[in-house]
């Protein structure tokens, strides 16, 4: 059992034919993951990486039986190409692009309430369970299969957070990237739902991000279930210039004064144990 | 993206949106012609333009320009010459622009409009919805009655409504907006201000439309007395006469050659430099440099990959910061070879020299063979296995070299 990715999952590539995309699916092929075509419109080669290549993704479903889709389309063209996933009712999009206009990301949102697709990113690093599979660009072998389920809105951060973890013993059931974008996909409420009744998660890590309020409605979702895995937050402390735009008045009217200082609060309320150093988040975890 | 309120005062008119007519001046003499070609007998407004809000409730840092805003009412035009000529190359500190303040280079001047209600609109997405939320607030001409103040101390006294992706407003939200308001205004004229308000923001990808205040006349007219746009950075290729607009002269030198390389620079006190690349490998490293006791001078974010370029030119900007007394190069899945950061450190070493210490940290490809580069190069500078005793390696280096 894992979250989210497992060998099993047939993997489609959107845009396969750039160089990020095509540097990071050989290094997910040798890893493991079970990549099964690339879509790339206006191609007139029918393979590429020794991969089966589609114009569309309807058609790579169609042929391939694939169920999920890594984006490393241009932002540009993120939001078609995103639509078409979901179109295609793709059971898991991970975007790894950044830089996509808020504005396509609105729209996208919206059209995810009407499907079952479930939409990972933008710019996230993906999803790992480790020893497995992975969608994503993780770095090498850093990750070590174990029972610690992290859920991220950061990407360094989780990878200090995991070489951290993982020399004291600790190892991953999964790891999921939300992606620091101000709008994204999915939020942390869906992934500690699923980490909750992971069989292979014993305990879960999550790490905020710099500011807006998603860990607000963590907390508030945390706070309401009733059978919960312990939950640890890693919120660290942010000094004014990295979080220029908190000082707007829409902002805080519209997603309250959500300062690290209020989300460890916030947290801690809801019955999660918060840190704000990775020290502090290694003792807690040998306490389990 | 920000620009200036006159700026957005330009855009406000072209989508039919109530503007007092106004002129942007550089100079006190130009303030005063100004004045006389906006309006014939005055008043008029001086307003500081720097980007950044509560201007009226904020204090010049130089004590010349006495102890009131920038934004000044002038009855005559000698009033104009003199408050412009006070507020002009002044700094203005205000709740959000930090204690330095910014420097006002230009002053806009603007024809009094006599308004008998006054309130605050804004238009802004919420991350977690992806909505457009509507704010209105009630506002006064009271000194304290800051918006920043309001949303933190009573927020029950805004109106959120959530627009979604509605391009056009309402009949019952009109109504809402007017009850809670408890106001007298003819509902078409609303109407019409909010839906050109929402046109332009969905037309330019703004993220922040903000108005504060708005002004309505005995007349009936709406007013916008105020404008502040934010536009969608990852958006601007969408709109390039937008783009254009893009004022440096607010950034820090620095922070402004850092942007040309697509990387986030900050400077904080003087102590070590920390060049990352990631936001919550920043936060950390500084935090975790805090705990050890050792201040950070600033911070340099690569953003996405990591090449010799990119590593060479952001040691080179960091050693033109003078508060500079060491560097932290602490990078974690760049997915370059590790030999192309040894290889920026080098390229500086033979273009420079390197006079500060150094220390690397890294984790990718080709980590030994660019462990070996380094260390037989000769240079000042040592190689940690994680940040905890990279720190502690850049502090003793600085003990050592003071």
């Amino acid at each position: 059992m894992s979250v989210l990715v497992n060998k099993k999952l047939k993997v489609l590539v959107q845009g396969i034919t750039g160089a990020q995309a095509s540097f990071h699916v050989q290094r997910a092929l040798k890893y493991g993951t079970n990549i099964v075509a690339g879509v790339a419109p206006n191609k007139k080669e029918t393979s590429y990486l020794g991969l089966p290549l589609f114009g569309t993704v309807q058609e790579a479903k169609e042929k391939t039986g694939a169920n999920a889709s890594i984006v490393f389309v241009p932002a540009k063209y993120a939001k078609s190409a995103i639509l078409e996933a979901i179109k295609a009712e793709l059971e898991l999009v991970v975007v790894i692009t950044s830089g996509i206009p808020v504005r396509d990301m609105m729209e996208i949102k919206h059209e995810l309430l009407h499907s079952s697709t479930t939409l990972i990113g933008p710019n996230t690093p993906g999803i790992i369970t480790p020893n497995e599979a992975y969608m994503g660009i993780f770095p090498d072998n850093i990750h070590k299969s174990g029972d610690i389920g992290i859920v991220s809105r950061s990407s360094t951060l989780t990878y200090e957070v995991v070489l951290e973890i993982n020399k004291i013993g600790f190892g991953e059931s999964t790891v999921v990237g939300l992606g620091d974008d101000f709008i994204i996909g999915t939020s942390f409420v869906e992934i500690i739902k699923k980490f909750n009744s992971d069989k292979n998660t014993k305990a879960i890590v999550l790490i905020g991000g710099i500011g807006g309020n998603y860990e607000t409605e963590a907390a508030d979702f945390y706070a309401k279930l009733s059978k919960k895995k312990t939950t640890i937050a890693l919120i660290l402390d942010d000094p004014t210039p990295l979080s220029d735009n908190k000082g707007l008045a829409p902002e805080i009217i519209c997603r309250g004064i959500t300062s690290s200082m209020d989300k460890k609060r916030i947290l801690q309320n809801s019955g999660m144990i918060v840190v704000d150093n990775i020290s502090a988040l290694k003792s807690e975890l040998l306490k389990l | 993206m920000n620009i200036h309120e006159y700026q957005a005062k330009k855009i406000f008119k072209q989508f039919g949106i109530n503007v007092p007519n106004g002129l942007v001046a550089y100079t006190p003499t130009e303030a005063k012609l100004a004045a006389e070609t906006v309006s014939e007998f005055g008043p008029w407004v001086v307003k500081a333009q720097i980007q950044a809000g509560s201007r009226d409730v904020g204090k010049f840092s130089d004590k010349r320009a006495g102890r009131k805003g920038g934004i000044r009412l002038s009855k005559t035009l000698e009033e104009v010459f003199d408050n412009a000529d006070e507020m002009l190359e002044n700094l203005l500190v205000t709740n959000q622009t930090g204690a330095k303040g910014r420097l006002v280079s230009r002053v806009y001047i603007e024809e009094y409009i006599k308004t008998i209600r006054k309130f605050y609109l804004g238009l802004v997405v919420d991350w977690v919805s992806a909505s457009v939320f509507l704010l209105v607030a009630p506002v006064s001409d009271k000194d304290d009655d800051d918006i920043v103040k309001l949303a933190i101390e009573s927020p029950e006294t805004i109106l959120k409504i959530n627009l979604g992706l509605q391009k056009e407003i309402k009949n019952k939200q009109l109504t809402q907006i007017v009850s809670f308001m408890n106001m007298q205004i003819e509902l078409s004229e609303l109407k019409t201000f909010l839906n050109r308000m929402l046109k332009l923001f969905y037309t330019y990808d703004a993220t922040l439309l903000e108005i504060n205040p708005i002004g309505i006349a005995k007349s009936g007219k709406i007013w916008a007395l105020d404008a502040k746009i934010v536009f969608d950075e990852s958006a601007l290729y969408r709109h390039p006469e937008i783009q254009k607009l893009s004022d440096d002269s607010e950034i820090e030198e620095r922070e402004l050659i850092a942007s040309k390389f697509g990387f986030q620079y900050k400077e904080l006190e003087s102590g070590i430099g920390i060049i990352v690349n990631g936001d919550g490998l920043a936060l950390n490293t500084i935090n975790q440099a805090k705990n050890m006791g050792i201040s950070t001078a600033c911070f340099l974010n690569l953003k996405g990959g990591v090449d010799r370029d990119k590593i060479s030119a952001s040691i080179k900007l960091i050693m033109t910061n003078p508060r500079v007394d060491g560097i932290f190069i602490n990078i974690l899945g760049g997915f370059s070879r590790c030999n192309l950061i040894a290889d920026g450190i080098i390229t500086v070493a033979d273009d420079l020299g390197l006079n500060i210490p150094l220390v690397a940290r890294f984790e990718g490809t080709n980590k030994d063979e660019a462990t070996d580069i380094l260390k037989k190069s000769g240079l000042p500078l040592s190689i940690a296995e994680d940040t905890t005793q990279g720190l502690q390696l850049i502090k003793e280096a600085i003990a050592e070299d003071l």
